[in-house]
């Protein structure tokens, strides 16, 4: 066996040292994302993708849409947003893509990017930072995070402020009323889908001082007519979602059953589904819409 | 049959050659063009060992294209020359590589995996190779060695395997109530975006061997095509080879599904067409399946990539869009 000399030693130990401090001196850090993992990321990210319209969303409220140099389909909002380069929708990135825009860091949503090919991007050098917003609270979190790495902390914490501050009020008008109403949200029209438990709509129902009746563990549980008809709900509110399909189409299916209370008292409203499923700041408008269709009487009637 | 060693041999030659020229234009395209643009000279220069220069090119030229057309030539080939072994030994000119049920097994054991939340690769495609295996044991099951040869029973046997595993696909389907169903779909409909130099080594590695052996028995498929009596008399033993041959296509034709999804049509219209184009001698058919089957693929996969002016569409949906019109076309000038 070889025996290393003591400045064999010394130069290992700056070899490892070195290794360690590498990041520092060229202006890179490390990060953990939403997901646990570890990564490398530049200190100040100039060229940054959006993997999903809602991070579209939460970059362009935090100003930091100098640094976009790709968005994907749909990324609709703010309007700004269609001009940038699209990179594919985001269940089906365009890799080539990706790679000739050379960014500098990718920001991607769990529940929607498939992982394969965020593997994808990552072989090939390009780091991806994944958020996992499940709730109002990790919205937030969310926003901030997604701050502190675009240098905008003071941006984030004043639009995160400003957030909680526009729930509390909604939660503390609820709770002045102790009527429920029971909500049938429907995002499907054929076959007819709601929203269950793990759901942003279930959350902004509850927080709206409603109850969602098709809560549950399936997160977008299918129903029939029948079982709806008699589930009896209070309020019925449909989403733009089913592109293609008119609100007015769906609503009159639904006046031809007196027997619903919802149809009765002429409570069927119509939700933008982009304020209600995407997790972005704009949830809170949506929380703010869906709190005027479910109490009208502490909020004045819905538009 | 009548023709001599000297003269098969030149004429495998002569037609080889050109479609080997035809498969490399057809990857050296693949290369070249790509959602972001055409870069005809920048390939040249790349291979030229030039393009320093431009390290983002290279990357999107050498790690995402070429890894592509690559897959997408394995595909092809390996399809086209599944779809010719299964016309002869079924001598049935509607089978295609899917015919027996290995695309309803794989897409079960594909869905399942996806379903179970495993990984793309290699847990998805380890699921489904196990699902299409599995199908391809219930079928020698059902139909066993004697009836392998009495080939509507065999035939049979694989168009029921397939009707059962599609309902069991569709119930699968109707029970999937999230964003996986976009895996599901995108999987069924065949999905090379994420080829990479890793997967293709690991295709190619399953799939060469393959089309050696099949090479190899070229000459046996001839004689089946006489009829089995014949080929007995001829010293040739007819279940032997029928089950050799349904095995090691079956296996190829798993691991290409199991690693793309279920990519349509190149496994029934490319054998067509060269057996319209060069009759009916196996030893000049499967070199013309595999090579003209990989370029066929490969062009096909650039126009599903660049036609759609965002995102990409199934490239079976262009095998079969261009390959239908074309055997007609072949077809119809044949008959004059």
């Amino acid at each position: 066996m070889r025996k290393y000399s003591p400045a064999g030693h010394i130069f290992l130990l700056s070899l490892c040292l070195s290794w360690l401090l590498w990041p520092a001196l060229l202006g890179a850090r490390q990060v953990v994302d939403q997901l646990g993992r570890r990564m490398q990321i530049a200190d100040h990210p100039e060229r940054v993708i959006a993997l999903a319209p809602s991070i579209t969303e939460i970059i362009f409220s935090l100003h930091q849409e100098h640094r976009l140099v790709g968005v994907t389909l749909f990324s609709d909002y703010p309007p700004a947003a269609r001009k940038l380069p699209k990179v594919g929708s985001y269940v089906q990135l365009d890799i080539e893509k990706i790679v000739s825009l050379k960014p500098d860091l990718c920001i991607g949503i769990r529940d929607g990017n498939p992982i394969a090919l965020v593997r994808r991007l990552e072989s090939l050098g390009i780091p991806v930072y994944a958020v996992n917003p499940t709730d109002l609270e990790r919205v937030m979190e969310t926003v901030d995070e997604i701050g502190s790495l675009l240098d905008s902390q003071e941006q984030a914490q004043r639009l995160t402020a400003a957030m909680h501050a526009r729930v509390q009020a909604v939660k503390a008008r609820i709770a002045a009323s102790r009527s429920r109403p029971r909500v049938f949200f429907q995002i499907g029209i054929s076959p007819i889908v709601s929203a269950g438990t793990h759901t942003f709509i279930n959350e902004l129902i509850q927080l709206s001082g409603g109850v969602n009746i098709a809560a549950g563990p399936v997160n977008y549980p299918r129903y029939t007519e029948e079982e709806v008809i008699r589930l009896k709900p209070d309020i019925i509110i449909i989403t733009s979602m089913a592109r293609g399909v008119r609100f007015e189409s769906v609503k009159a299916r639904w006046l031809r059953w007196k027997s619903i209370p919802a149809v009765r008292n002429g409570r069927i409203h119509l939700v933008d589904s982009n304020l209600v499923d995407r997790p972005s700041p704009r949830l809170v408008d949506g929380l703010e819409a869906m709190a005027r269709i479910i109490h009208p009487e502490l909020f004045g009637n819905p538009p | 049959m009548s023709l001599g060693r000297p003269v098969i041999v030149r004429r495998m030659l002569l037609l080889s050659i050109p479609l080997l020229v035809v498969l490399l234009a057809a990857v050296y395209l693949g290369m070249s063009i790509g959602s972001t643009g055409v870069d005809l000279r920048a390939v040249a220069r790349s291979l030229a060992g030039g393009l320093s220069d431009d390290p983002t090119l290279g990357t999107i030229i050498w790690q995402i294209r070429f890894p592509r057309a690559l897959l997408a030539a394995l595909i092809g080939a390996t399809l086209s020359l599944g779809g010719l072994v299964f016309q002869a030994i079924l001598r049935n000119p509607l089978a295609e590589p899917y015919i027996l049920g290995i695309s309803g097994g794989a897409a079960i054991g594909a869905i399942s995996g996806i379903l179970l939340g495993l990984s793309r690769f290699p847990g998805v495609s380890l699921t489904s190779f196990a699902g299409s295996m599995a199908t391809l044991l219930v079928l020698m099951l059902i139909a066993g060695t004697r009836s392998m040869v009495q080939n509507n029973r065999l035939l049979l046997s694989g168009v029921m395997v397939n009707a059962f595993c599609g309902a069991v696909i569709m119930f699968l389907i109707s029970i999937t109530q999230d964003s996986r169903l976009h895996n599901i779909i995108f999987w069924m409909m065949g999905d090379l975006s994420l080829a990479d130099m890793h997967q293709v080594t690991i295709l190619g590695i399953t799939v060469l061997p393959c089309f050696l052996f099949i090479f190899y028995l070229a000459h046996a498929m001839n004689v089946l095509l006489l009829g089995q009596e014949m080929a007995q008399s001829m010293g040739f033993d007819v279940r032997i080879i029928v089950s050799l041959l349904l095995v090691v296509t079956s296996l190829m034709v798993s691991a290409t599904v199991s690693h793309c999804g279920l990519v349509g049509f190149v496994g029934l219209v490319i054998p067509h067409l060269f057996r319209l184009l060069l009759g009916a001698d196996h030893r000049l058919l499967v070199p013309a399946c595999l090579l003209g089957g990989g370029a066929y693929m490969v062009l096909c996969d650039i126009l599903a990539r660049t036609l759609p002016s965002h995102g990409e569409m199934p490239a079976g949906v262009v095998t079969a869009l261009i390959g239908a019109p074309l055997f007609i076309y072949l077809l119809k000038r044949t008959e004059r």
